[in-house]
Order: C-alpha cells, then sequence, then structure tokens
C-alpha cells in the first residue's frame, strides 16, 4: 500500500478543468516531483490534497484513509505538512521562532493557556533541529522578514520539517531564487533527502531542479497526467517532449 | 516586571494620599483600564479588531445592575455572574463574526453591538429603556463583609480584579495558546495551514475578552449607581479602541495607561471647552501618525535611547 494515494482527483471551477482525474501513488520514503507547464494544475493539485479547496470528484488516501471529509489542519495534523508557492512566514518573528511555532502544532498540549515551558521546551528542540538540518542556525535569531530570499524559502522547508511530516508537500521550492541561490538551495534540499528517510511530493517547474532531486517524476498538462515514471523514461518520453520539455533533453 | 510591582504598590496605597473626587476619578480610570486591556487580547495580540466592544462592558454593566436590583445576589457574586454570561454570549457571537475576517469581522462586531443597543431600548421590563437601570445597590456580602461599600473598600474590590485579570491576561500571551494568537496575528493562513484550528482560538480568545470586558462593565454599574445605553453605543466603543490605540497595543498595560490618558485628557479638557473630543482626535491623529506603538511605546522607546 502506498502512503498516499491519489483516485481520479478532479477539480472543476466552472466551465474549466483544473485537474482532471489524476491518479497518483506516492511510496513510503519516495522523492517524487510533479511538473507541468504554468496552468498545468499543479499548484490545484496540491491544494486539493491538503484540502485547501474540496474536490469536485476523486479520492485522497494517506495511510489507506480517506482524507476527503478532513479540513485543510486536520490533513495537517495528519502528518501533511505543506510550503507555500509564495513564502508564507511570521515576518516578525525569528526564524526560530517560526520554527517553534510549526513543531508546536504537533504537540497534544500546543493550545495550554498557562505556563508552557515543557511544551515550548519540546518544540524548540524540535524546531532547532530542523532549521540545523537545513542550515539555518547562524541566521535562527534574525526576524524571518529581514532574512534573505533564499534563506526565507529554506526556513519555510524547515518549519514544515519541524512538524516531523509524514509526507512533505513543497510548491516550487526554489520560485524566485537567483542562480546561485538555486544552486545552493538544491544542494541542502538534496542532502535533506539523502537517506530515503523522507517522504516528498513536490511541485517545480526548474527542470535542472527536477532531475537532481526527484527519483520519480508525474508530468501534468492541460489538468491531467501524461506521464509517470522515473527521470531518464520522463525525459525521453515523445508526449513530455512535445506538450513541456521543448527539446530540452 | 519591576515596573508593574511599583504601579501595584502606587495603586495600593493611593486611598491614603488623595482627595475623594480623585478617588472617584481613579477608579473609573482602573474600570475602563481593564476594558482597554481585555479588547487588547482580540486587537493587539490577535488582530481581530473589534468595534463592538462596548457590547462586553454594557452586557456585564446590565447584568450585574439587573442582578443586584432584583435579586438578593452578594456583590462579588453578581459581578462574576455577570462577566460569565460576557463570556458565554461572546461565544455565540464569536462563531458568527469569525465566518468573516478583516473589515467584514468588524463590521459583524459593530453590528452585534448595536443590536444589543436596540434590545436594551426595547426590553423595558429588564433594561429600563432609555431611562436605563437606576438605584443599584452596592450590596453587602458575602459572609457579612461591608468593605465594598464604602468609596475605598470598592476602589480595592476593583483593584484586586484588575491585577488578578492582567496577571491571568499575562500568563494567557505568553502560553502556547499566546503564541498561536500571535501567529493568527502575523499570517492567519500560514498558522492554518501548520494544522492549527484558527477559528477556534479566534473564538476562545474573543470570549476571554468578553468575560473580562463585563467584569469591567459589572464593575461599573454598582460603582456607578446605574446602567444606561450609553454604555452600548458605537461611539463607546469606539473610544475603547482609542484608548488601546493610544496606550499601545499587544503590550496589556498600555491600554490602562491609554484609558487612564484618555480618562484624564477628557475631564482636564472639557473643563476648557465643549468640543474636547475635537482636541482628543487631532490627539490620537498624531498618535496613529507618530507614534504607533502609543504612550507606552513612547516611554520604553525614551528608555532605550
Amino acid at each position: 500500500m502506498a502512503l498516499l494515494e491519489l483516485d481520479g482527483l478532479t477539480k472543476r471551477y466552472g466551465g474549466l478543468t483544473a485537474v482532471n482525474g489524476v491518479t497518483m501513488r506516492v511510496e513510503a520514503g519516495e522523492v517524487r516531483a510533479v511538473i507541468g507547464p504554468n496552468g498545468a494544475g499543479k499548484t490545484s493539485l496540491f491544494h486539493l490534497i491538503t484540502g485547501v479547496v474540496p474536490a469536485s470528484a476523486g479520492d485522497v488516501r494517506f495511510e489507506g484513509r480517506s482524507l476527503t471529509r478532513l479540513s485543510s489542519y486536520q490533513r495537517c495534523q495528519a502528518g501533511l505538512s505543506r510550503t507555500f508557492q509564495l513564502t508564507s512566514l511570521f515576518p516578525e518573528m525569528t526564524a526560530r521562532e517560526n520554527c517553534r511555532l510549526s513543531a508546536q502544532a504537533r504537540l497534544a498540549r500546543r493550545w495550554q493557556p498557562y505556563g508552557g515551558q515543557a511544551v515550548f521546551g519540546e518544540a524548540s528542540t524540535r524546531g532547532d533541529e530542523a532549521l540545523e538540518r537545513l542550515g539555518l542556525t547562524a541566521v535562527a535569531g534574525r526576524p524571518a522578514g529581514l532574512l534573505s530570499h533564499g534563506d526565507q524559502r529554506l526556513l519555510e522547508v524547515a518549519m514544515a520539517l519541524a512538524q516531523r511530516p509524514r509526507v512533505l508537500l513543497l510548491d516550487e521550492p526554489t520560485q524566485g531564487l537567483s542562480v546561485e541561490e538555486t544552486l545552493t538551495a538544491v544542494e541542502t534540499l538534496a542532502g535533506l533527502f539523502a537517506g530515503g528517510r523522507l517522504t516528498v511530493l513536490l511541485v517545480e517547474h526548474d527542470m535542472e531542479v527536477v532531475f537532481r532531486l526527484a527519483q520519480k517524476i508525474t508530468v501534468m498538462h492541460r489538468g491531467s497526467v501524461i506521464a509517470d515514471d522515473v527521470p531518464s523514461v520522463v525525459k525521453e518520453d515523445a508526449a513530455v517532449q512535445a506538450a513541456y520539455l521543448g527539446g530540452y533533453a | 516586571m519591576r515596573a508593574v510591582v511599583c504601579a501595584a504598590i502606587v495603586l495600593a496605597i493611593a486611598p491614603f494620599g488623595l482627595p475623594l473626587f480623585a478617588m472617584t476619578l481613579l477608579t473609573e480610570a482602573l474600570i475602563l483600564g481593564l476594558l482597554a486591556m481585555s479588547l487588547d487580547l482580540m486587537v493587539g495580540y490577535t488582530r481581530l479588531i473589534s468595534f463592538g466592544h462596548a457590547a462586553a462592558y454594557g452586557l456585564g454593566a446590565y447584568t450585574s445592575g439587573y442582578l443586584l436590583l432584583h435579586t438578593s445576589l452578594p456583590l462579588p457574586f453578581a459581578v462574576l455572574a455577570a462577566s460569565a454570561l460576557a463570556g458565554a454570549v461572546a461565544i455565540g457571537v464569536a462563531w458568527v463574526c469569525t465566518l468573516a475576517t478583516g473589515i467584514s469581522f468588524s463590521m459583524l462586531t459593530l453590528a452585534f453591538a448595536q443590536l444589543l443597543y436596540a434590545v436594551a431600548f426595547k426590553w423595558t421590563s429588564v433594561t429600563g429603556a432609555s431611562d436605563g437601570l437606576a438605584g443599584i445597590p452596592r450590596r453587602a456580602g458575602p459572609f457579612g463583609i461591608t468593605m465594598f461599600q464604602t468609596k475605598d473598600g470598592y476602589y480595592y474590590l476593583v483593584l484586586f480584579c484588575l491585577l488578578g485579570a492582567y496577571a491571568f491576561c499575562r500568563s494567557l500571551v505568553r502560553s502556547p495558546f499566546g503564541a498561536v494568537l500571535r501567529g493568527i496575528r502575523e499570517n492567519e493562513a500560514k498558522t492554518l495551514s501548520l494544522g492549527y484550528n484558527t477559528r477556534l482560538y479566534k473564538i476562545a480568545v474573543v470570549a476571554v475578552s468578553f468575560a473580562l470586558g463585563g467584569l469591567a462593565g459589572a464593575l461599573y454599574s454598582p460603582f456607578a449607581g446605574f446602567a444606561n445605553t450609553d454604555l452600548l453605543f458605537w461611539l463607546f466603543s469606539g473610544q475603547v479602541l482609542i484608548m488601546v490605540i493610544v496606550g499601545g497595543q499587544g503590550t496589556l498595560h498600555g491600554p490602562i495607561l491609554g484609558a487612564a490618558f484618555f480618562m484624564l485628557l477628557e475631564h482636564v479638557l472639557s473643563l476648557y471647552t465643549e468640543s474636547w473630543a475635537l482636541f482628543f482626535g487631532l490627539i490620537f491623529i498624531g498618535f496613529v501618525m507618530f507614534a504607533p506603538e502609543g504612550i507606552w511605546g513612547l516611554l520604553t522607546r525614551r528608555v532605550r535611547a
């Protein structure tokens, strides 16, 4: 049984079908990328998986359990942690506080209305560990809003990681980064993914990034899946070439 | 923290040094301070801008007034019951208002407060309509305690409530719950996506805020001896919001200072001119433009520099 299964997932906005019957299986320990040109439905697919928007049809199953009836925060509680295409942080809090608040969400006493040494202590431990894994320890004390754009992107990943997610969903982690920043970010992420302990689903349109990071690739075009395989096969696929890669390989 | 303890000591010995009329003003300032501090939980800590906080005050004032006039409940119990009622009503109100966010949320709080205002005007048998409730007694008890019947004794009751509420709020905003409120203030969508049910947190903070605002109102009507519809009017909601902003939102003690400043200024300016509100408005504009962190921010800025 795959960890995360999408079954005929569909989203229609009036006459437009943004996501059209997507079926996909993400195995535990797998790093899978969803690629496709702008408007292919990648981010919409993310919204459907995380429950930000309701699906028109189809089902999302996580560890064999249907998530369809769960709201977005409940899906997160179940173990799906995500980042956003446009960086979404708590700008006035330090990087450390950002991660602490994120980790706190997974603790049973996260709502405790008094004291909190134990809750904050455990959340800080998890948060600091995530910061370290993304190489952000040096900037941990700075307000998130003052970090460089590259560090902000990585901080968002650290926040998701601090939740110790079952599946990590990254929406274009290198969005808006310069060439050098992208290189740094990709190497950091590759180091993070090495070892196969994380299950990752990432949306990306930078081909270099995808081929460096992903073990499996799902290609979307106009809302539908047109290819689903290992990178070397996807690169050679004629339909993919025509739809998207434009002779990249 | 040291400053807070000093302030508490000064307030505790104030009755020995101040004349009676000054004690009356100070008691009212502390009651308004409690109200402004309760609103700060919503405005300063959660960025839930309420244009209807008079509703909490009025609910508390009318409820404690009614209980003291028509039942034999001792004063402290009537006050606590009124506070609890305000908190309970707030759960329902917040459940509706949190369906919206931003300015729509503010408009819904305003609408609810105006609804209560209209009810207070029409429900003659309970609220006394435009006459309001008059002759509200400061009943003795429980256990034969008569202390609250004197002006100084009542002042100590108010001071005790304010300090207790302050300690409670301070603990609340520094707790894990408070950290989530801060998250909602800075980025609600992100807080939700981290797995927090943000709406429940918002309903909870509105309930706490209303319970404390209700406590302030419940202390006011036996103090003044009356409750009328002015306490529920939208103008008063706006004034409380001004106290919070001028005092320094997101600090708890700032809004208490803001309330005292507002009262003092109203008192002094109205000696010289009938249009004191105009001058206060200019001062408010000055704060928003040049010192958005409020009086408390100005004081601490001076200290840091």
